[in-house]
């Protein structure tokens, strides 16, 4: 809470106490020295490599104000409501499977009550035979095996709908993850090179700077004839020259370096897009098949059901009729068991299918989330570097501002000289002299 | 011409070696009589064995409490949260004074110590020394690091020049209260929209529009809430320090010993 107003206290009284007086008439007491000060921050404005620490700020602001990178692909905000509606729906229907095989274990069970009745009544006055209860049952299982195959198909294509919407979702993020990571890459590397560019034109700077010091000595003596200043003037001017020649073939190294970046950048996203895609296609005609694959399982079986019997509940509702010959008893009981079983194992085999598949979809998902996860790790390491740069840019910044000053100071005789003032009441101001040869850096 | 030549040559060779001279100097070795104003590298104390080892400590009692706290907050009320929060905050702090407290009690004899040894009346954050001034980093190290404790000096510091104030003591003052409440207020809507606005930016100059437009506003809105309170401050903090011979006036932060505190005239006048 205290910060803003007093930084801002700071500098603007250090800007209105500063600005036209080079140097304050108070006196230091006696004994304790000149002291002089300087605002460092006009100071930092005034440095050749000021518009690179502005655009780390604006780059480290807006992280801060986005809370997170605005380059690096954001989560999908639809996928966890997405990856629930997909379950629900194949929840849903696993229990219409369910619901219809038990409809259908309840007819069958009363289909074999009443068939068994007339196999008791036939036995007993010449009814119909065994191969006639079984046709009967036979024709009844067709038409259930008809309603079966017509709801499996209606499922089977929400199901291929579904997958062919959660697969153009998932190529969109994985695409747009790429892409951002390239993006960052690309940027990183730019920052890289522009970091080293501003070194390189600090050091040649500092390394120029104890000639150019001589030089700009030479010129301010009142002494010197035309043809010496002329000829020092010269001198100036090719440090300038020499100075911008290497950072301008920096450059261009430099641009033709990110011009060969980009192009790699552009071929690796598209070969991993590629990769990425044909995953995903053959992830869902995998789920699609086995779906496919176990839905007409269980029309298959329901289709050789005919000769099979239910009972309720689970249990055998056996009429122990001693009239009853023993073989079409004993097949009876066989064609049931044969039935619960095989019915069992079709119902089983259906959910577990389902929950096969609902599996795999949640896999695939938290796949996807994974590359989030992991770019948003990469945004974070992103703005770790990012500040550090940008403090290390304003370090070396102040390191040559602080030279500069030194030299002033000396020339001037101050021993002491401070920065961060809030008010200075007496003091020598040192910031224009020093303003004077940051800009001459410009030069 | 040889001799024109060659004399420009030394010349140049002589400037040379001026320059380099001067570029060599040490930071203290400035010129004239050195004030009194001495500075300490904070970071190069805080990494003493002593304080790391603290540190340790306090990291470790940290983590034991929290792991207390989650255990003890899992099945605990939202009301019975915060008053556990605030028990472990408690001995959080309480565990810091007792860690800390000797050492920077310790700290300070040294720093005084040594500050009265050189006859220092002000000895501020190395931070805020961009030429000069008598460091003392190495000195307190020394005895802070040596055998027995410290001895405080017999004398107190002499009057300094160099004055500073307490500016969250100032930031408190009514008018400087409501204007900096104002601004945060302001900044907080600026904050979301901008972010609105960063989040829809397609390129990197949308962005960039985004951010100068938000730091134009932030501005505007600064000069026109801040600035006259500001100015009072300033204007203020000048008077005060003019009609106490002050030379400069720093903050109470980068203030390590000694100086003189005009905190209390400031907000007097600003009332």
């Amino acid at each position: 809470m205290i910060r803003p107003i007093a930084v801002l206290v700071a500098a603007a009284a250090l800007a209105a106490c500063g600005h036209g007086s080079t140097q304050t008439t108070t006196p230091a007491p006696s004994g304790s020295g000149q002291i002089g000060y300087v605002r460092m921050d006009e100071l930092v404005h005034k440095h050749p490599l000021y518009d690179q620490l502005a655009r780390y700020d604006r780059s480290i602001e807006a992280f801060d104000l986005t809370s997170t990178a605005p380059s690096v692909a954001t989560p999908d905000p639809q996928l966890a409501a997405r990856e629930q509606r997909l379950e629900r729906e194949l929840s849903d229907a696993a229990n219409r499977t369910n619901k219809l095989l038990a409809q259908k274990q309840k007819e069958y069970q009363a289909e074999e009550n009443r068939a068994i009745d007339a196999a008791l009544r036939g036995a007993a006055s010449g009814g119909p035979s065994a191969a006639q209860i079984a046709g009967a049952l036979n024709a009844t299982a067709k038409q259930q095996q008809s309603g079966v195959a017509a709801q499996a198909q209606r499922d089977l294509e929400t199901y291929r709908a579904d997958l062919d919407k959660q697969d153009r979702a998932q190529v969109a993020a994985v695409q747009k993850a790429l892409t951002d990571r390239a993006n960052r890459t690309y940027r990183a590397k730019a920052d890289e090179l522009q970091a080293k560019e501003s070194a390189l034109s600090l050091q040649l700077a500092n390394d120029d700077a104890p000639e150019r010091l001589a030089l700009r000595t030479k010129l301010s003596s009142l002494a010197l004839d035309d043809t010496a200043r002329d000829d020092a003037q010269k001198q100036l001017a090719a440090i300038d020259r020499k100075e911008s020649d290497a950072v301008a073939a920096q450059r261009n190294r430099d641009q033709q370096t990110l011009a060969t970046l980009q192009a790699e950048l552009h071929d690796q996203v598209q070969h991993d897009l590629d990769a990425q895609v044909a995953q995903i296609r053959k992830r869902s005609l995998g789920s699609l098949a086995q779906r496919q694959a176990a839905l007409a399982k269980q029309v298959r079986t329901l289709g050789s059901a005919p000769l099979i019997a239910t009972t309720a509940g689970g249990k055998v509702e056996e009429r122990a009729n001693p009239n009853l010959p023993p073989a079409l008893r004993a097949r009876i009981q066989r064609l049931h068991e044969d039935y619960q079983k095989r019915f069992q194992a079709d119902a089983k085999s259906t959910i577990a299918g389902f929950e096969k598949t609902r599996e795999d979809l949640s896999r695939r998902y938290a796949e996807l989330r994974g590359v989030d996860s992991s770019a948003r790790r990469g945004a974070q390491a992103e703005i770790a570097a990012l500040r550090k740069k940008r403090d290390d840019l304003y370090d070396q910044i102040t390191a040559q501002i602080g030279r500069e000053v030194r030299l002033i100071a000396q020339q001037r005789g101050i021993s002491v000289v401070l920065t961060d003032v809030v008010a200075p009441a007496g003091g020598v101001d040192l910031t224009p002299d020093a303003m004077k040869d940051i800009e001459s850096l410009h030069e | 011409m040889k001799h024109h030549v060659l004399a420009r040559g030394r010349l140049a060779a002589l400037a040379f070696a001026l320059g380099a001279a001067v570029l060599a100097l040490p930071a203290s070795g400035a010129t004239g009589s050195n004030p009194d104003i001495g500075s300490l590298d904070q970071s190069a104390l805080a990494a003493l064995p002593s304080f790391q080892a603290a540190n340790q400590q306090l990291n470790d009692y940290g983590n034991s409490l929290r792991k207390q706290y989650l255990s003890r907050a899992a099945h605990a009320s939202q009301s019975e949260q915060q008053r556990l929060g605030q028990e472990f905050q408690s001995k959080m702090a309480d565990k810091q004074r007792q860690l800390f407290g000797p050492l920077f009690r310790k700290a300070q004899i040294a720093i005084a110590s040594v500050a009265s040894s050189k006859n220092l009346s002000v000895v501020v954050d190395k931070r805020i020394v961009v030429v000069g001034g008598q460091d003392i980093t190495s000195n307190v190290r020394d005895l802070l690091t040596g055998i027995g404790d410290p001895v405080p000096p017999v004398s107190t510091p002499p009057p300094s020049t160099v004055g500073y104030v307490d500016q969250a003591a100032i930031d408190q003052t009514p008018k400087v209260k409501a204007a900096t409440e104002e601004f945060l207020k302001f900044k907080q809507t600026q904050d979301q929209a901008a972010a609105a606005k960063l989040k829809s930016a397609k390129t990197d100059a949308d962005r960039d529009a985004v951010l100068r437009d938000y730091r134009k506003t932030l501005d505007d809105k600064q000069n026109a809430t801040l600035k006259p309170v500001v100015d009072a401050t300033r204007d203020a903090i000048s008077q005060v320090a003019k009609s106490r011979g002050l030379i400069l006036v720093v903050d109470k932060g980068n203030i390590i010993f000694g100086g003189t505190d005009i905190t209390s005239d400031v907000t007097a006048k600003l009332k």
